[in-house]
């Protein structure tokens, strides 16, 4: 009787729309930054699946219409950039140059640290696109070869490390000027980092939210060169 | 517009994308090149905000969401991600002041140096 419903397209769908709703509570309980929703609701679907020994593959019958979705999410971001056109022509030689050295630094030195300390080529095609944005991320690292959920949580580990600490890093390297600091806060973590930029200020916030597709797309772009 | 007129375009552009990847020699992600023809066309006017501003909306409110199957998918992976966890954490962790580092002088100086030019023999 049990088989037919896990089987269901619905027992996926179900089970993600409510553990996500779970996660959405509790952040809006505690409030605190690691309770974030994504973060809950896969620790909650990943536990129920295997306290009743479910396997991922039943589980995937529903959650890969929902994977589906992740090519027009990625693609409405683009509403994004174009309803900041304005401020991107304002400023757009800063925000070209610090993204792509961003954009270069962050692959760079991913690489490097990877081959230092022998990580395996899965992996690596996972780590490579960590500093932008999830949607992007994963697109990039499954087209080379990587697995997008550890893409997704390195991403959240890049991005948490930037919310906390980004007022540090600003005093710490003399980042004064709001332009900078808000295309760094947003080139090294991404939708994350936007949200601590937009309570620092206003041109930060949106230089920040410029750099998570601006980044995006340019990381795509120098992941075809390895 | 309709709601379905906009997840006709917005489908629309992601199947067109599929193809143009599809043709591609290199492995490039069917999700930027909608990305990246979702901005052409709205930057051509071809496509004005309005046709798809509700359901992007909705996806964009609640994008999370869609990753969730995406990282459930980690349990797969997870003696490959344990073993390599220190590493993994340490990367993702140490680049991540870096790029800041590197993102924000970079864009520091080029302000500071066009700010030098504007105010001439001050500089």
């Amino acid at each position: 009787m049990l088989d037919p419903v896990l089987n269901s397209p619905f027992f996926g769908l179900t089970l993600t729309a409510a553990a996500w709703c779970f996660g959405c509570w509790v952040q809006n309980k505690t409030r605190f930054l690691l309770c974030n929703p994504l973060l809950i609701a896969v620790a909650l679907v990943i536990a129920v699946l295997s306290v009743f020994r479910i396997p991922y593959e039943t589980y995937s019958i529903g959650g890969d219409f929902i994977k589906l979705m992740l090519g027009p999410v990625t693609a409405v971001l683009a509403l994004n950039i174009y309803n900041q056109r304005d401020i991107l022509k304002e400023h757009f030689l800063p925000v070209l140059a610090g993204c792509l050295v961003g954009s270069l630094t962050s692959v760079g030195s991913i690489l490097a640290l990877c081959k230092l300390f022998h990580v395996d080529e899965a992996l690596t095609a996972s780590l490579m696109p960590k500093s932008v944005t999830t949607a992007i991320a994963m697109g990039i690292a499954e087209s080379h070869g990587g697995v997008a959920g550890i893409s997704a949580a390195a991403v959240m580990v890049a991005g948490i490390t930037g919310a906390v600490f980004a007022p540090i890093f600003a005093k710490l390297f003399h980042i004064t000027e709001p332009v900078a600091e808000g295309l760094a806060i947003g080139a090294c973590s991404h939708a994350l980092g936007t949200t601590r930029a937009l309570e620092i200020g206003k041109i930060q916030g949106a230089m920040s939210s410029i750099a998570i597709c601006v980044c995006g797309i340019l990381t795509s772009l120098l992941a075809l060169f390895l | 517009m309709n709601i379905m007129a906009e997840f006709v375009v917005i489908f629309g552009v992601c199947l067109v994308s599929e193809g143009i990847a599809a043709l591609l020699p290199v492995a490039f992600p069917a999700s930027v090149i909608a990305l990246l023809l979702l901005g052409l066309l709205l930057f051509t006017r071809i496509i004005k905000p309005e046709h798809i501003q509700r359901v992007s909306g909705f996806l964009v409110a609640n994008m999370a969401f869609f990753f969730l199957p995406s990282c459930v998918g980690v349990m797969e992976h997870a003696p490959a991600v344990l073993r390599q966890l220190a590493p993994f954490l340490l990367i993702s962790f140490l680049t991540t002041p870096l790029v800041y580092l590197v993102t924000g002088w970079t864009v520091q100086w080029l302000i500071r140096r066009s700010k030098g030019k504007g105010a001439g023999k001050d500089a």
